[in-house]
């Protein structure tokens, strides 16, 4: 196997349930439990039957919701914990964030800190002393290097420790949730140094919650849910899919009801399907047992509760039902499944906020047709999908 | 017991219409992960990472000599403290006799060994628990961490092996010639004390309450080991000699420095042989409990 190769085969893991420090207590009493012939199903996969593939080179990201086994598949494939059954095999040096801090040693300087993360990765220090100053400025710690790293902020340590992972030559570098952390600035360094060791050939595991940014670092993907793989391939096929679950979950989780009820309905302007760069047309139909001087908010959204966009209308509502409509001309959305997001208040006494009429919600979902969008370069995250005519002319001079 | 958990936990609507395939509830029983170790591949993993356990010995020296503002004397201290005590409760108030030895002499060369295995198992016992950031992040052969800690222990010992020198020039006793049979007592020693703290070092990320009767153990190892009296004390006959040292591999360990560096005698060549062979055991049994135990570490860490 070429080095940075990821190849793991059934991949299964197992938690006791009861997962938490163990005491001398706990033990003894499970014994006493199964000699006493109580059987202790006290076991829960966290893991079923995953199956990745990796070439050098590749971008593997990782999605799903809390819980769904995300953490425990990359501990598995840095092999610091071992599967219950499966095999697992990674070729080449690996560099890890797992964790917060991870592997910082609080009592060290942070040029100590470099020294040991390099030999536990297996360089040795002629090796590491090449990198030390670009790790140093990478993580802007010139000044802070010869301090124990125990007087870092948060956001030093996290520098430093993506820092390392990323500059001493990974073949495999494997990233959890580090984005979260940093701030703007840093974060869009993070994507820019991995864009860069891809371009390395190194190969690249990365899993976050930031969904734009996943799309934007990634060319194929995996949704865990709950253990098993639910989706598996190019990374946008696998990131709507997840979105679109994201959304049927809130649908039915989320359904908070309002001092007044509302169904939505999109349609195109003239029959047939929704168009990109054609007229939407939305109707609200809205009862109300109350009077109000009501402010609408409609928003599109991939799936989440943050929209593309956001248009809002003042209406008067009568008693009984009312019904509103809106028409957007222009769709300047790409092709793919969307929501309509509604939201309803009454400013004034209240406050600037206003009084809550109905609270920010999906209310319903729409396809539409249309090309699709254009890619960013790599590990440029783009914000939301915004479809635009543009013409180009090329000439050679 | 599985079944059901998958229907619970997700909305059938958005279950795809057809799965891959039927996934079965267990994983087959053939591709179970099982724990190899083979005497060849361990010996050459530890020897692939000798340089991180020198890098990880160099640290521990490093936080705690920063952190210590008289630096290398705290190597010193412990020895000397309890020679100290025990030239005051034993030799004054328990009269014990040590023919043609200045009794601080003869209590140090037996805290030497002492406090090699001591500190390791104290600290080597602690080591994966207190590095767990470290072994969730990386993949290294776990064992690094307590064999660094003994490199640790082995270096306090070579410092304290100064006031040895001292504690000679002071009383005026030269050590005999036998004093060069003294790297024979090595093996049991290293052996012994490897062993015991690689069993207690992943023993403790299990059992953490047990942590706080680790110093109590320690304590009790002390006097069930002839630090502060001579072997004597514990056996009557060859017979019992050895089988003590097959029990306590500390003794002839210590016995034996005793015999060569101040008594100028021959070692007892079979409890050193008795206690080497145990000690080797213990180290088998220590190092085949920490790889069984290693795999479920990052589990519960």
């Amino acid at each position: 196997m070429h080095n940075g190769t990821i190849q793991a085969t059934e991949i299964w893991k197992r938690f006791r349930a009861d997962s938490r420090a163990t005491y001398l207590q706990d033990e003894i009493s499970r014994v006493v439990n199964r000699i006493k012939g109580k059987s202790s199903n006290g076991w829960r996969w966290v893991l079923q039957d995953i199956e990745i593939y990796s070439e050098p080179g590749s971008s593997l990201g990782l999605v799903g919701a809390n819980g769904s086994g995300k953490s425990t598949l990359l501990k598995i494939l840095t092999q610091v914990m071992y599967p219950t059954a499966g095999r697992v095999n990674v070729a080449g040096r690996v560099g890890s964030l797992i964790e917060l801090r991870a592997g910082m040693h609080p009592n060290l300087t942070g040029r100590e800190n470099i020294y040991l993360t390099g030999s536990l990765m297996g360089l040795k220090r002629r090796r590491v002393a090449e990198r030390f100053d670009k790790i140093v400025a990478f993580a802007e710690l010139e000044s802070a290097i010869d301090r124990q790293v125990k007087y870092y902020s948060s956001g030093m340590q996290m520098r430093l420790g993506f820092g390392v992972a990323a500059f001493l030559e990974p073949d495999v570098l494997l990233v959890d949730e580090v984005l979260a952390v940093g701030d703007a600035v840093f974060q869009q360094r993070c994507l820019d140094r991995m864009r860069d060791v891809l371009n390395q050939g190194t190969t690249l595991t990365l899993v976050s919650h930031d969904l734009a940014a996943v799309e934007a670092t990634c060319r194929e993907g995996i949704w865990l849910h709950d253990g098993e793989i639910r989706e598996q391939g190019p990374i946008r096929d696998v990131l709507g899919a997840y979105r679109r679950w994201v959304e049927a979950d809130a649908e039915t989780a989320q359904h908070v009801a309002g001092r007044i009820e509302v169904r939505a309905e999109a349609a195109p302007a003239d029959g047939g399907v929704i168009r990109t760069h054609e007229t939407l047309e939305l109707t609200l139909r809205v009862t109300s047992s109350t009077e109000y001087d009501a402010w609408f908010y409609l928003g599109v959204s991939e799936g989440t509760a943050s929209p593309v966009f956001v248009i809002n209308r003042f209406a008067r509502l009568a008693r009984g039902e009312t019904e509103l409509r809106c028409s957007v001309a222009n769709l300047p959305v790409p092709q793919g499944r969307y929501y309509l997001w509604l939201a309803a208040d009454v400013r004034g006494e209240a406050g600037p906020e206003g009084e809550e009429l109905l609270a920010w919600q999906p209310v319903c979902e729409f396809d539409v047709f249309g090309p699709e969008l254009d890619w960013p370069p790599r590990a440029v995250v783009r914000l939301a999908p915004v479809c635009v005519n543009a013409s180009w002319s090329v000439e050679h001079g | 017991m599985l079944d059901g958990l998958d229907d619970a936990a997700t909305p059938a609507a958005v279950r795809p219409a057809t799965p891959a395939r039927e996934r079965a509830a267990e994983p087959r029983p053939e591709i179970r992960f099982r724990r190899r170790i083979g005497l060849r591949t361990a010996l050459e993993d530890a020897w692939r990472s000798r340089e991180l356990v020198l890098t990880l010995a160099e640290r521990d020296l490093r936080v705690r000599y920063r952190q210590a503002l008289l630096g290398f004397a705290w190597a010193l201290f412990t020895p000397v403290m309890l020679m100290l005590v025990f030239t005051f409760v034993f030799a004054k108030f328990a009269q014990i006799k040590t023919p043609g030895v200045p009794y601080p002499l003869f209590a140090y060369v037996g805290l030497l060994p002492w406090t090699l295995f001591s500190a390791s198992v104290s600290a080597g016992g602690m080591s994966l628990v207190a590095n767990l950031s470290i072994l969730n992040r990386v993949y290294c052969p776990r064992e690094v961490f307590p064999i660094a800690t003994i490199v640790v222990a082995a270096v306090d010992t070579a410092i304290s092996l100064f006031v040895l020198a001292i504690l000679f020039v002071v009383t005026g006793f030269t050590p005999k010639l036998e004093t060069l049979y003294a790297p024979l007592f090595l093996p049991a020693l290293l052996a012994f004390t490897l062993g015991i703290t690689l069993a207690i070092s992943a023993l403790l990320v299990y059992l953490r309450d047990l942590r706080h009767a680790l110093p109590l153990l320690i304590q009790f190892g002390l006097f069930a080991t002839p630090v502060a009296y001579g072997i004597s004390v514990f056996v009557k006959s060859t017979k019992q000699l050895l089988v003590y040292s097959a029990v306590n591999p500390l003794a002839p360990v210590i016995d034996g420095l005793r015999r060569t560096v101040l008594l100028g005698q021959n070692p007892e060549w079979d409890a050193l042989a008795v206690g080497t062979a145990s000690a080797f055991v213990v180290l088998s049994l220590g190092y085949w409990l920490f790889k069984r135990l290693e795999t479920g570490i990052a589990d519960i860490a």
